[in-house]
């Protein structure tokens, strides 16, 4: 029985509640594979004392040992020869390090039936043609970040007209060329189709402001989107107040509220979350997320603020079926948010850096290693 | 953002700053002359201000609570007239103008003087918060025209302490251009540097070695680079009441800074005995790490999230068909909570995991010496617990063998004011000593 296979099938991507039984068993079975074809993944299991059988309901999810990505970046586990593996992201190496992911063809499959589903609500999946404006890395084979092939990847979810990228690659590095991004919008602003924006939020809002400075202030046609994921990466303390950006929007694109879209993922668990029409990640029936005690990593009830952990089955290449993230979140009930959409909803609080942390002493050891011999 | 000409200017504007700045330079170094009493009235004034309490809700926004205590009571020490005016004493000697003597037949005169090197450019580290605006303020107690490359996590703190500095002296300002400029954009660094005297920078290797590559031969470079402490243990004045301060030590520093204690050595050949302090040591550390636990829910959850990383790894190893207790150099883990200890068969002076996991190793006074000179370069504080006849000898020792700092364990990463900076005294690096005949 392929449970993955029926839990991607669903067609409300926010019944979490009606397919419960389905997930737990989704889970068992993804564990269950890696337990098999990972060699580490199963000693890690064994370690715990734990056997994927005992994945019975949602309830026993949190008992599921998980990997932080902290652990990821340093461990390359695969479930299936490389051969098998269509695509390996990397994470955003934010801090230095990457993790690297395998992708088998099952989750791309899987993959393309939840981006379809989580958008369909938003309007994104469309056949009126569009401009793009990437505010990510301009596509080269060897830019593995997952980051830059989702935000390449979601500008086939319209039919595109052109393309603008903020990050050029220049001289062997990425260079920020938000001028270019600016007299993109200038043109834009008299096309007839409207323009999308898509990619990290810092240079968004970097290139609104700069075009608030200069006073320049346009109206992009109707139908005109902002989406925003990626994270702040190393812009995060610069995050701005979500309204401030609203407004940055309306006055400087004329683009409203409403059509301000944000996602969230990771590289170590490719789920699509997308902002509902009041700015809140629901969670869709392809993941679970639970949130752990930042002292004791036990599991805290809705409500409270810890690290999140991530739950999908949808990756048998790499045994990331439970991923414990270094972002600190909250989890809502559907109620507090009041859209409609029946899942709870995950807030995102910032992250604690575990990677993050350089330290004098730790650049003195990289030289000894070099020099000493010993 | 960028300060420069005693204003603040959009990031965007760096290239056209950068290209009048030369000019700008020269124009003040013609005209102006920084006096060290201004410089000196300036950082007292604020560090009052920051003594008082006018930053702490940024500085505990920045560093958390625990950490902003300590810096801000660091910082306002080495910010005090009476700590600078010391320095100044100590480090620069008499800054007066002076006569040479007159040596041999024909002797010439000559009088001297110590002068600002000129401009220098200061690259700080990322991993220490607010650490480029101190690296400024030597610059300026010594009189020259300052450059300064924020780090990329500097979070807006050594550009608020430049500013304030500057509400206290404008005429400051004259002698100060600060660039949030990233390190990946090596052609505007590469103009900074072109129109430095001195290039001070804070950082790790690679830091260090990039600005040796970028800099001419001509520049002088003033290398602020990574440092290790350990610990060296031979013998006792009281047992207890040592280990408590050498944990507490490792505990509160969490074993970030160059002074922190990364390994300890114990005065012996024997593996015995190093599983046998680490039975004796274990419960001290764990007692240290649960009276300070982490303060905020980050750094609980790094010693959370490493603990279970590290009983990760042990299984994944097992599958590897490794003794999943010891690493593939033979080292043994000793779990505490939050903590742990690490003996190692090596003698190697190198980085612990950090946070409260400390290695432990062998280290016999005949061998301290030679095991001590591969980390040349890499020296800085030893902390030593030893019984009272053998503390002056392994003091002397620890000298020779390169340590710059010799304290008791549980003072390890103490600051105070005078104190030598790897070795140096820092304000001597930033000037040049000037001879001019006289007639």
């Amino acid at each position: 029985m392929d449970f993955r296979k029926e839990l991607f099938s669903g067609r409300d991507p926010y019944d979490t509640e009606g397919t419960d039984a389905l997930f737990a068993a989704a889970v068992r079975e993804n564990a269950r594979y890696h337990a098999a074809h990972c060699p580490e993944y199963r000693a890690i299991l064994e370690d715990f004392g734990f056997s994927p059988d005992e994945l019975q309901t949602t309830a026993d999810l949190g008992r599921l040992p998980f990997l932080p990505t902290a652990f990821l970046k340093t461990h390359r586990l695969f479930s299936m020869p490389r051969a098998r593996m269509p695509i390996v992201a990397s994470s955003s190496g934010t801090s230095g390090k990457a993790s690297e992911i395998g992708m088998d063809f099952g989750s791309l499959v899987s993959g393309a039936k939840m981006v379809r589903r989580v958008f369909a609500p938003r309007g994104i999946l469309s056949a009126r043609p569009c401009h793009y404006v990437v505010f990510g890395y301009e596509p080269r084979i060897s830019n593995r970040a997952a980051a830059a092939k989702t935000a390449f990847g979601y500008t086939f979810l319209a039919p595109a007209l052109s393309r603008v990228f903020a990050l050029r690659y220049r001289e062997g590095k990425y260079v920020p060329d938000l001028d270019a991004v600016i007299r993109a919008f200038e043109r834009q602003e008299k096309s007839p189709f409207p323009t999308r924006t898509i990619g990290f939020p810092a240079y968004t809002v970097f290139a609104m402001k700069r075009m608030r400075e200069r006073g320049i202030r346009l109206r992009l046609p109707p139908g005109s989107k902002i989406m925003l994921g990626g994270g702040w990466k190393q812009f995060w303390r610069e995050a701005v107040d979500k309204n401030e950006l609203y407004r940055l929007a309306e006055e400087t694109l004329g683009v409203p509220e409403d059509e301000i879209i944000e996602c969230y993922g990771a590289a170590e668990h490719p789920i699509l979350y997308c902002d509902c029409a009041r700015h809140h990640f629901h969670i869709p029936i392809y993941s679970r997320v639970l949130i752990r005690d930042a002292r004791t990593l036990e599991v805290l009830p809705i409500g409270r603020v810890g690290l999140v952990n991530l739950i999908t089955p949808m990756i048998r290449a790499t045994p990331v079926t439970s991923v414990l993230t270094d972002d600190l979140g909250i989890l809502h009930p559907a109620e507090e948010c009041g859209c409609g959409v029946k899942s709870p909803w995950l807030e995102i609080l910032g992250r604690v850096g575990l990677a993050d942390v350089k330290t004098c002493a730790a650049g003195a050891a990289e030289l000894l290693g070099e020099g000493a011999g010993t | 953002m960028i300060l420069a000409k005693g204003r603040l200017w959009d990031s965007g504007r760096q290239d056209e700053i950068l290209s009048g700045l030369e000019a700008y330079i020269n124009r003040i170094r013609s005209t102006k002359r920084l006096l060290r009493e201004t410089v000196i009235r300036a950082v007292d004034a604020l560090g009052k201000r920051l003594e008082a309490g006018e930053f702490d809700a940024q500085l505990v926004d920045l560093l958390g609570a625990a950490d902003a205590r300590r810096i801000k009571a660091e910082a306002a020490l080495a910010m005090r007239r009476e700590a600078l005016e010391y320095r100044c004493g100590l480090e620069l000697g008499d800054a007066e103008e002076a006569a040479l003597p007159v040596f041999g037949e024909g002797g010439i005169r000559v009088r001297a003087r110590l002068e600002p090197l000129g401009t220098i450019l200061h690259i700080a580290a990322g991993n220490a918060d607010g650490m480029a605006a101190f690296s400024a303020f030597e610059g300026l107690l010594t009189g020259n025209f300052n450059i300064v490359k924020l780090p990329s996590a500097d979070n807006g703190l050594t550009l608020t302490i430049l500013e304030k500095l500057i509400e206290e002296e404008p005429e400051l300002a004259d002698f100060l251009a600060v660039f949030d400029t990233p390190s990946s954009d090596t052609a505007a660094i590469g103009k900074m540097a072109a129109m430095a005297d001195g290039i001070a920078v804070w950082g790790g290797d690679e830091a260090i070695r990039a600005v040796r590559a970028a800099a001419s031969p001509g520049v002088k470079l003033i290398e602020w680079g990574h440092r290790l402490g350990f610990a060296y243990l031979s013998g006792y004045r009281d047992r207890e009441e040592e280990y408590a301060a050498l944990a507490r030590h490792i505990i509160e520093t969490k074993q970030l800074l160059c002074s922190s204690c990364q390994v300890i050595y114990l005065d012996t050949a024997r593996m015995e005995d190093c599983e046998a302090f680490t039975a004796e040591f274990l419960p001290v550390l764990e007692k240290a790490a649960r009276e300070h636990p982490a303060a905020d829910i980050g750094q609980q959850a790094q010693l959370s999230v490493r603990t279970w990383c590290r009983r990760l790894e042990r299984a994944a190893a097992r599958a590897g068909g490794n003794d999943a207790d010891r690493d593939d150099r033979g080292a043994r883990v000793y779990e505490g909570e939050n903590c742990s200890l690490t003996v190692c068969r090596d003698s190697a002076l190198e980085l612990s995991p950090l946070y409260g996991d400390v290695l432990v190793k062998r280290l016999p006074e005949k061998n301290l010496l030679p095991v001590l000179r591969q980390a040349k370069g890499r020296l800085q504080t030893a902390g030593l617990i030893a019984s009272d006849e053998k503390r002056e000898r392994l003091t002397e020792l620890l000298i020779r063998a390169g340590v710059c700092r010799v304290m008791t364990a549980g003072h390890m990463s103490a600051e105070f004011i005078g104190g030598s900076h790897d070795g140096e005294y820092p304000l001597r690096r930033y000037v040049r000593a000037v001879n001019i005949e006289t007639e």
